[in-house]
This record gives structure tokens, C-alpha cells and sequence, in this order.
């Protein structure tokens, strides 16, 4: 096996240095602080969620009393969360196909049909990713009650459709494809949108699965539109369930740290499944957006 | 990065152009409805007097005059200047100084990296009301208990209006830098090895290589990451909302969260809140134009 080189500032030959060395065993420690600040406050949370009210107002320790999983169970079927799982579930699917398929569509015009004009369009939806949408959440909310989309899940699927970020990541994608590939398709007599399904689609694997993390991490915690669309605990979330859950003014403490770790379950799996994407991707999107 | 040239020639062009539109209208349609025309519409909104979702009366600025003559809009703009202000002191450095520390290591650069992103990924709900057990001011607060093993006595934080706002910029950054640092991390790796070979040989050292190589390529990703940094916190709201409701005494209201008051905190005034979304906007787009000036020369987006 190959020895791993220090190829950052550091160089191999400056560890001969003793200050360049201790300055690296400072970097170490810093880096493992760095982790545990990351990492403690969830391990805190989770262990939190094991104490009863009493012993969560009262006790100055960060271990709890007993490890039984009772409190969990039984705040999972106090707020009778399964409901609100579901409802997360169909949420986070419609958003993240509307995500797709949309987002993908506008992307594949952008980056690949460019007809005329498809500059301005892009320069449109550069400009729209400086301003998050929580600015216009007003006029869009009196919006989709005017067309009577009140508590439907269809207003929330659809805003997904629309996320500047999600078709700039789609362009640059596209736009590094190779020309040749899709322009033979096209003398093979496939129509644009045949194209894009069987030849564009498929080599877009990536891309389409780092918009798939991306949306249904946002589609999960996102709180505000759902907690304005969705009325009534039939139809609400988790994330929609904690906020009002956590505005409540006689809200059980311990109970509420509970339903933190409920919320912040699927996200942190989700976070195991895909962290080499997720660490690697981040990274060209940032650069390039 | 290759550039394809996908149009035919001829008379198929304007064919080929209509299609081509054709498959780009859904996402257009969508765009226009969640994104473009709520933003032209809050413009008209601000200028009308509105009852429930109806627009009523054209009233020119009384919205303006009416939100901006309150106390609290005062309070919240001047607030919102400081949360942008602390979130560059908190914020800004702080990912630089990872992606450096990190870049350094080797056999567990993964691990880390894997780390420091982690918080990223937590819905922000859930992230504020956890720290808000931590910042309590009980005995029983986490940052009490873990003061209490070093001998200080308890302290009150999330009712302190001195700290209220550096302890929320505080949970944004613990949520956001990890993954600001990754980018930064990526912008680092693109800096040719060779560079720093060269400048062991000319005798500088590490420190120096820092100054003159590492922080000079990573300027203009700097740059771009700080407009976008304080375009994003100049619009803080939920966490206020959630984490001390505008308090104490509205020491951490933000203009956002006055807007979502207006709107949705009983008094259903539309309008109002239009005007504070309104004036938000003009805010950051005076904040982007100066940037774009400062920045014109180098600018690349396109």
C-alpha cells in the first residue's frame, strides 16, 4: 500500500521541522474538537430523549437514569407521529419527482436544446437563485388559496418543480455531456423529448441523484409553505407537527427533544447512505453555482 | 467544458425552436408561479390595501409609511444589520480556517469531511429547537451543566438581548460551515501542488505559503460565498420565530420574521407585509449592485 502523503500547505519534507510538526498535532486536535462539536450536541439530544420530565428538568447530568426506550415509544404514540411519517413520505416522493422531472426538463432546453433565447431564460434563473423564496411566501400563499389549492400536497410537490438551484445544477451537467452522443440520437429521427429520456436521462445518473438527496432533504425539512398550505393534523408533516408542537405553550420539554430526534432520524440515515456523495457533490455545486 | 450544438439548420430551426420551448414550458410554468410572478406580485401587493386574499384598494405607500413609522421596524432593521454583521464575524472565517485545518490532515480527511457536514443535513427546525435546550438559562440547560464542571455559575442566554442575536448566528454556523468548508475545500484543491513546491524550494514557509498561495486563489470564491452569505442571513426568520419569538423585548426580530408577523401572526395584513418584503428586496439588491460593482472586472456568471 501506497504511504499516504502530506500534500496540502504541508509538504512531506516540512514535518522534518519540529514547529511544522507540533503545528500539525495542533491541526489534529483541532480537526477531532471540530468533530465533537459537530457530533455532541446529536449524541446529547438522543440520550436526552431517554429522560422523563422530571429528571430532564431537574438532572445536572448528561447521562440519563435508565436506557429504556419507553419515553420514546410513548411520545412516539402520544403525538401519534406515524401519521405524520406518511404524510413526510408522500410529500418528499411527489417533490422529489416533480424535483426531477421538471427541473430536468427546463435544465435539458437550457443545456442542451438551447433554442433561441434560452440566454435570457438562464440569466433569469441565475438571478432567481439570489432570492430564497421565503421573501414572496405571501403573495404565493394568497396565490395558491386563490386557485384553491389549500391543503392539497399538489402546491408543495410543484414548488419543487421550480427550484433554480436544482435546473442550474441540471445545466452544468448537461452542458459537460458529450454533444456528439446527443445529436446522433437525433439523426436516428428520436424526438427531442425521446431523447431525452432514453439517451440523456441515463447518463445523468449523478446528477439526478444528487437532486434526489438534495430535494428530499429540503422536501423533509422544509416547514413554512407546508404549515401555511397544510391545515389540520390529518395532512401535516413532521417538520409542520414540530413547529406546532414546539409553539404550543404547554409543551413537555423532554417531549419535544423526543420528537427532535424523530425528525432528525430519516435525514441523518439518509446522510449514512449518501455521505460520499453528498461530501464529494456539495463540493463541484458549490464551486460552480 | 464541451458546448453542444444541437440546432438544425435551415428552415427546421424555428420548428426546432417551438419544440424546444415546448419542453422547457412546464419548468417555465412552474418558475413563474412559485418564483417569478409572487415576486412582482408583492410588489403590487405593498402598494394595495388587501383584506384576506383580495386586493381592496390602491393605497400608494401607506403601507410603507404605516410599517416603517412603527417602533419595531426600526428595531427589526437595525437588528437584521446586526445578525448580518455577527453571521460575517461568526460565519465568514470560520469555514476558511476548516477547509485549511482539514485540507492539512491525511489518513482521516474523509472522516472529517464526513463530520463537519453532518449537522448540514439536519432539518433547521429540528436544529433550533435543540439548541435551545442547550442555550436555557435553568440549571438544567446543557451549557449551564457543562459550565457548572468548570466552577461558573448559571448564566441566562436566549433572554440576554446583548446575546441573543451572536448565539443564533451561532446555531446557523454550527449548521452551515461544515458544508461552506467543503466548498472552500474544493476551491483549495484546484490549487496546482506545483505552486507550493516551488515556494518550499524559495525557502517560505508554511505560514507564508498560507498567505501568498492558498488565500489569494481562494479569494474570488470568497468573494462570491460572502454576497451570497449575507444575502441569505439578511433574510433570517425562523429561527428568531422559533428559537426566542423576536425576543427579548424584540432584541432578535428580524425584518422577515416582521413580515411573516404582519402576515400570518393574526392580522392577516397582506399588504403590510408585502411593503416589508418589498423593502427587504431593495435592500439586498443595493447590497448585490455594490457588490457587483466592487467585483465587476472578475465577474464570471454566465
Amino acid at each position: 500500500m501506497k504511504k499516504i502523503q502530506h500534500t496540502g500547505v504541508i509538504r512531506e519534507y516540512d514535518l522534518h521541522s519540529a514547529p511544522v510538526k507540533l503545528g500539525y498535532a495542533g491541526i489534529l486536535l483541532l480537526c477531532a474538537l471540530v468533530v465533537v462539536v459537530a457530533v455532541f450536541p446529536l449524541l446529547w439530544v438522543t440520550l436526552a430523549g431517554f429522560k422523563d420530565l422530571k429528571e430532564f428538568l431537574s438532572s445536572t447530568s448528561i447521562l440519563p437514569a435508565s436506557l429504556s426506550p419507553k419515553p420514546f415509544v410513548n411520545t412516539w404514540k402520544q403525538l401519534a407521529i406515524s401519521r405524520n411519517y406518511l404524510n413526510s413520505l408522500f410529500s418528499v416522493a411527489g417533490s422529489v419527482l416533480s424535483a426531477l422531472v421538471f427541473n430536468g426538463l427546463l435544465g435539458y432546453g437550457i443545456g442542451i436544446l438551447k433554442p433561441k433565447g434560452h440566454g435570457a431564460v438562464k440569466k433569469l434563473i441565475m438571478l432567481s437563485l439570489l432570492m430564497p423564496p421565503t421573501i414572496s411566501i405571501v403573495p404565493l400563499f394568497m396565490n395558491i388559496q386563490n386557485i384553491h389549492l389549500g391543503n392539497s400536497f399538489l402546491p408543495l410537490w410543484l414548488s419543487f418543480g421550480a427550484n433554480a438551484m436544482y435546473v442550474i445544477l441540471f445545466v452544468q451537467f448537461f452542458e459537460s455531456l458529450p454533444a456528439s452522443i446527443i445529436e446522433a440520437s437525433r439523426i436516428d429521427g428520436a424526438s427531442r423529448l425521446q431523447a431525452f429520456f432514453r439517451i440523456v436521462l441515463p447518463m445523468s445518473k449523478p446528477i439526478c441523484a444528487v437532486v434526489s438527496i438534495f430535494a428530499i432533504n429540503a422536501a423533509w425539512s422544509d416547514f413554512l409553505l407546508p404549515y401555511l398550505v397544510l391545515r389540520g393534523p390529518d395532512k401535516q408533516t413532521v417538520m409542520v407537527r414540530l413547529f406546532v408542537f414546539s409553539t404550543e405553550q404547554t409543551v413537555n420539554a423532554d417531549a419535544l427533544m423526543r420528537s427532535v430526534v424523530f425528525a432528525m432520524v430519516p435525514p441523518i440515515i439518509l446522510f449514512f447512505i449518501f455521505q460520499k456523495q453528498l461530501t464529494e457533490n456539495t463540493v463541484s455545486v458549490g464551486v460552480k453555482g | 467544458m464541451a458546448q453542444s450544438k444541437t440546432q438544425p439548420k435551415g428552415h427546421a430551426k424555428l420548428r426546432g425552436n417551438i419544440g424546444s420551448w415546448l419542453i422547457m414550458l412546464p419548468g417555465l410554468l412552474l418558475m413563474t408561479f412559485f418564483v417569478w410572478e409572487p415576486l412582482l406580485e408583492s410588489i403590487q401587493m405593498s402598494l394595495y390595501r388587501t383584506r384576506n386574499v383580495e386586493l381592496e384598494n390602491f393605497v400608494g405607500l401607506d403601507n410603507f409609511v404605516s410599517v416603517i413609522g412603527k417602533d419595531d421596524f426600526l428595531q427589526a432593521l437595525l437588528n437584521t444589520f446586526s445578525y448580518t454583521l455577527w453571521s460575517l464575524v461568526i460565519g465568514f472565517v470560520l469555514p476558511i480556517f476548516l477547509a485549511m485545518i482539514i485540507g492539512e490532515t491525511t489518513r482521516a480527511k474523509g472522516f472529517f469531511r464526513t463530520a463537519v457536514y453532518l449537522p448540514n443535513m439536519l432539518p433547521g427546525l429540528a436544529v433550533i429547537i435543540l439548541w435551545s435546550a442547550f442555550f436555557s438559562g435553568s440549571e438544567s440547560g446543557v451549557l449551564n451543566i457543562l459550565l457548572k464542571r468548570l466552577g461558573v455559575p448559571a448564566q441566562s442566554y436566549l433572554t440576554n438581548s446583548k446575546w441573543v442575536i451572536p448565539i443564533i448566528i451561532s446555531i446557523a454556523t454550527w449548521k452551515g460551515a461544515g458544508a461552506t468548508a467543503l466548498i472552500y475545500m474544493a476551491g483549495m484543491a484546484g490549487i496546482s501542488p506545483e505552486l507550493y513546491e516551488a515556494a518550499a524550494i524559495d525557502g517560505a514557509s508554511v505560514w507564508k505559503r498560507v498567505i501568498h498561495i492558498t488565500l489569494p486563489a481562494i479569494s474570488k470564491l470568497a468573494a462570491t460565498l460572502l454576497i451570497l452569505q449575507i444575502i441569505s442571513v439578511f433574510q433570517i426568520m425562523y429561527e428568531p420565530m422559533v428559537l426566542t419569538k423576536g425576543g427579548p423585548d424584540n432584541a432578535s426580530l428580524s425584518l422577515m420574521q416582521l413580515m411573516w408577523q404582519y402576515a400570518f401572526g393574526g392580522a392577516m395584513n397582506y399588504g403590510k407585509a408585502s411593503a416589508v418584503a418589498v423593502i427587504v428586496t431593495l435592500i439586498l439588491l443595493v447590497m448585490t449592485a455594490i457588490y457587483s460593482y466592487f467585483n465587476r472586472k472578475e465577474s464570471d456568471w454566465d
